[in-house]
């Protein structure tokens, strides 16, 4: 890995311009953002269609999400631990990823649910799709050597639950990971040829504690023949944001921070709610009518008002969603609950997101980012809308409820599916829907034939094409679409 | 109704569209031909997979058409209630709707409202049913299904006609809808806006009473509407049955004439369909089973959530030349693996896009290969190697199959 520093917004600090690369993968301009993964694929993308629409340079995986033991296979050992890859790339290969993409493998998801049974000397607890385990700091270590990603991030001993823990807590947070990192470089480099880079982490502990911690970590492992050789090697090591920024808003803060890459939770989320972002960088200078009125940082697709409308999603993007495909086409798909809403909308949003990055970059080589980043304040809305449209199905592995009375700080990613079959149904339906439900079972589906007996568990494996398009269609309805006329009540 | 103008004696057009008899089996009664839709030429026989509500669940039409898919389905019941007439006025039909350029075919939306709607009742005048909110009484008349599939824009469209279950026990009312069907193409006909640009195809039916299916097949015949389809099959018949119905109509139909039996889709039934000289088929199965983590093979289908794939490393077929199982150095390759598959099927919905991927591709594969065998004239060879793919022990290849098969000079015993 090389990182080069290629200036700053301020002497020795502020939002700076970086150029990171490694061997055999694309080069990452910095400041820039890495696509977020869930079980190894950017939701709802397939592999074919990162590489070709994504224009994403890199990916975050975490190790949870390849590490579960299902009930009746507890002692399996995980399967990724096996993939052949001749590229020596196994997550890349694993998940089909790209070989050009840049991996980072982190121990734990992005946001991460909090586990109750919490970390111990020895390593964290995790969450896999079925339920929680322990990762010891030596496994973790076995698991990044095998699976050699670009970029590995230590374990830390964070507990994912609060932002500014306890001073007792901080203390042991900052020691337990003191050992741990003390392990990690005294084992992860043994192998001369690694060319593993460790981005070590840092805590949530106050300045004075971090301050040793930071310390330590340069001075002590730097003497290290083996230690923090890829992270001390750049005169000024490269910086991934884990912050999970919900906004561009706080993107732009935490960039003029000195922040080079960004992981960001809210792009999928945005998507799932139907919403297409549509902010650039710098705004649109303001129109002589509206400028006082703040700008929406996104637009609510699954809104009526787009049903007949064959504009780009947002105007100047130039992504595969807003080129073949128009706002009236996403529009039915979300109204519709078709998958491919969602797919279109995560092109559309990472697209939106890569080229405000490359904005970003221009400004700060040519020296206007901090005026265009205070217009961007005053320009837009602070928060993302939240979208009406229904979300796809949360799966197990989103979410845990984290306690009995845990507040949740942000408004929570990912909300139930409705759609699942009959609960959606008021009370007084329950009939008539069930029996119609019967009947396609009877006449069309004829029970998947294959014989094979587990077939039905995956009925509610992803949104089904509902039965009666729309049970809300009332009379008017259908007779407004054209689809059938009133009739007079038939006489028995 | 147009006319037919015959140009060649393997050739024949009418206002919009053109079928070319490339080839006929010297066995079999299959066939190879060449339909020209107004959105371009596809090959037959032909497997059309089913985007429903105008996607093909998930995937892209980018994606879909690097199946090789030419002609999909959309259905009208759907599309009728999302977007709506309305919306499909103002977008200027399907086809600009979901941005596929190639062709569309849309059932009647009458399938629909039987099957699925509880107290669906048919009268002369149209199929009364109760409307599923509010349970308003409703009519839906052989008109509004024109006047939908015309703002739809497909490129074939289906007469609304009068289904019943093949296995329907009452003669008397399988014959009124039968007669009923063809009374209804008359008035498709007379309200169908575009035929210089849109297909109407004729529906036969007529149960399993091979007498009555031959009746219709003339009355629907004289109607020399462009393509004529097998319906109300595939709603739970023996297998023997079914192939009796499909041969007795082939063989009475024009040979210039597209064959569409509507609703079949599992690899066995098309090659026999096939065999059986049937050119068209569409079915949901390939793409919903998809999503149940099942991937169709040449040897069979696997579900993927199962244990043995979770470190199988290979391709989800061996051999497979789709986008997710061709060799990685091939352009356009994923490079898919069944352990990855296994690893998100019923978790993340990419797992169902590829296998849906897949999943088409192997059903137009192999409807591919049977033409390529019909021009080669080695379609029996074919069928027989498709059997021996698929029942590695021929004890279990399926009676019906066999028995169709003989019936068109196929012997699967035979070596």
């Amino acid at each position: 890995m090389t990182f080069e520093l290629l200036k700053t917004a301020v002497k020795d600090g502020g939002a700076r311009l970086g150029r990171l690369a490694f061997s055999g993968r694309r080069t990452v301009d910095t400041p820039n953002f890495f696509g977020l993964t869930s079980r190894g694929v950017i939701p709802h993308v397939t592999p074919d269609n990162v590489e070709k629409h994504l224009h994403t340079n890199g990916t975050y995986m975490a190790l949870e999400d390849f590490i579960e033991r299902p009930q009746q296979y507890m002692t399996r050992s995980p399967p990724i631990y096996e993939t052949p890859s001749p590229i020596n790339k196994p997550l890349n290969s694993f998940t089909a990823m790209p070989s050009s993409i840049i991996t980072v493998l982190g121990s734990r998801r992005l946001p991460a649910v909090a586990s109750p049974m919490g970390n111990t000397n020895q390593g964290i607890s995790v969450f896999t799709s079925t339920g929680f385990q322990a990762v010891t700091t030596k496994e973790y270590l076995n698991a990044v050597q095998s699976l050699n990603p670009d970029i590995a991030i230590p374990l830390a001993d964070l507990t994912h639950k609060t932002n500014t823990p306890t001073s007792k807590r901080a203390l042991r947070m900052a020691e337990r990971t003191d050992d741990w990192i003390k392990e990690w470089f005294t084992e992860m480099y043994k192998n001369k040829d690694s060319k593993i880079a460790t981005f070590a982490p840092v805590l949530p502990i106050s300045y004075s504690m971090q301050w040793e911690y930071l310390e330590r970590l340069s001075e002590e492992h730097a003497s290290n023949p083996a230690g923090l050789s890829e992270i001390q090697k750049p005169r000024h090591p490269p910086r991934l944001a884990l912050t999970a920024p919900s906004t561009p808003h706080q993107v732009l803060r935490q960039l003029a921070l000195g922040m080079d890459i960004f992981l960001l939770p809210f792009l999928s989320t945005a998507s799932d709610a139907g919403i297409a972002l549509s902010f650039t960088f710098p705004p649109p200078p303001p129109g002589s009518s509206e400028s006082s009125e703040l700008l929406p940082l996104g637009i609510d697709m699954s809104s009526p008002e787009h049903s007949i409308s064959l504009t780009p999603l947002t105007d100047s993007c130039t992504c595969y969603a807003c080129t073949t495909h128009h706002r009236a086409f996403v529009q039915h798909l979300l109204c519709a609950r078709e998958m491919l809403g969602w797919t279109l909308l995560q092109i559309h949003n990472h697209a939106v997101l890569a080229s405000f990055f490359a904005s970003i970059r221009e400004a700060l080589a040519d020296g206007t980012f901090e005026e265009k980043a205070k217009q961007f304040q005053l320009r837009y809305e602070p928060e993302i809308p939240t979208g009406l449209g229904e979300r796809p199905r949360a799966r197990g592995y989103h979410f845990k409820s984290e306690g009995p009375n845990e507040q949740k700080k942000n408004k929570p990613a990912w909300s139930k599916f409705e759609g699942e079959e009959g609960e959606q149904v008021k009370e007084g339906e329950k009939k008539v829907e069930g029996t119609v439900a019967e009947k396609v079972g009877e006449l069309r589906i004829q029970d998947e034939q294959s014989g094979s007996s587990g077939l039905g568990s995956g009925v509610d494996s992803v949104a089904e094409t509902p039965l009666v398009p729309d049970e809300n269609a009332d009379a008017k309805d259908l007779e407004e679409k054209g689809f059938a006329e009133r009739v007079e009540e038939e006489k028995k | 109704m147009s006319i037919v103008q015959r140009m060649a004696s393997n050739k024949a057009s009418s206002a919009a569209l053109t079928f070319e008899l490339v080839a006929k089996c010297s066995t079999t009664r299959a066939r190879a031909s060449i339909l020209t839709l107004p959105h371009g030429p596809v090959n037959l026989p032909i497997f059309m997979p089913v985007a429903t509500q105008a996607s093909l669940k998930g995937i892209t039409p980018e994606q879909l058409e690097s199946t090789g898919c030419r002609l999909c389905l959309n259905n009208t019941y759907h599309l009728g209630l999302k977007p709506g007439q309305e919306v499909l006025d103002a977008v200027g039909g399907a086809h600009k709707l979901q941005g596929w350029k190639h062709n569309l075919l849309t059932d009647s939306g009458g399938f629909q409202m039987v099957s699925l709607l509880k107290l669906a009742k048919v009268t002369e005048e149209g199929v009364r049913f109760l409307s599923p909110h509010d349970g308003s009484p409703m009519l839906l008349t052989p008109e509004h299904s024109m006047s939908l599939q015309n703002s739809i824009g497909s490129d074939i469209m289906m007469q609304l006609d009068d289904v019943l279950v093949t296995t329907h026990p009452d003669k008397a009312r399988m014959r009124e809808a039968m007669e009923r069907s063809v009374r209804w193409l008359d008035r498709c006909i007379k309200a169908h806006k575009n035929p210089d640009r849109q297909n109407l195809f004729c529906i036969i039916q007529g149960g399993l009473d091979l007498e009555m299916r031959r009746e219709c097949c003339r009355e629907m015949v004289a109607r020399d509407t462009p393509g004529i389809a097998i319906g109300g099959l595939s709603g739970g018949e023996a297998k023997d049955d079914f192939c009796k119905v499909v041969a007795a109509c082939t063989e009475l139909l024009p040979e210039l004439k597209p064959r569409y039996v509507m609703g079949i889709g599992y690899p066995e039934d098309l090659v026999v369909s096939t065999a059986l000289g049937a050119d068209m088929f569409d079915c949901v199965w390939p793409t919903r089973t998809a999503r149940f983590g099942n991937a169709i093979t040449k040897h069979g289908v696997l579900n993927m959530k199962k244990e043995q794939y979770a470190k199988d490393f290979g391709p989800i077929e061996d051999g497979c030349g789709c986008p997710c199982c061709r060799p990685v150095d091939q352009e356009g390759a994923i490079g898919v693996t069944r352990a990855f598959v296994h690893h998100n099927s019923a978790k993340e919905t990419v797992a169902a896009h590829l296998l849906t991927i897949h999943n088409v591709w192997y059903q137009l594969h192999l409807m591919g290969g049977a033409r390529d065998a019909i021009i080669a004239d080695k379609f029996p060879a074919f069928v027989k190697e498709f059997f021996n793919n698929l029942y590695p022990d021929r004890k279990s290849y399926p009676s019906w199959a066999v028995n169709a098969l003989k019936t068109v000079g196929i012997d699967l015993f035979e070596s």
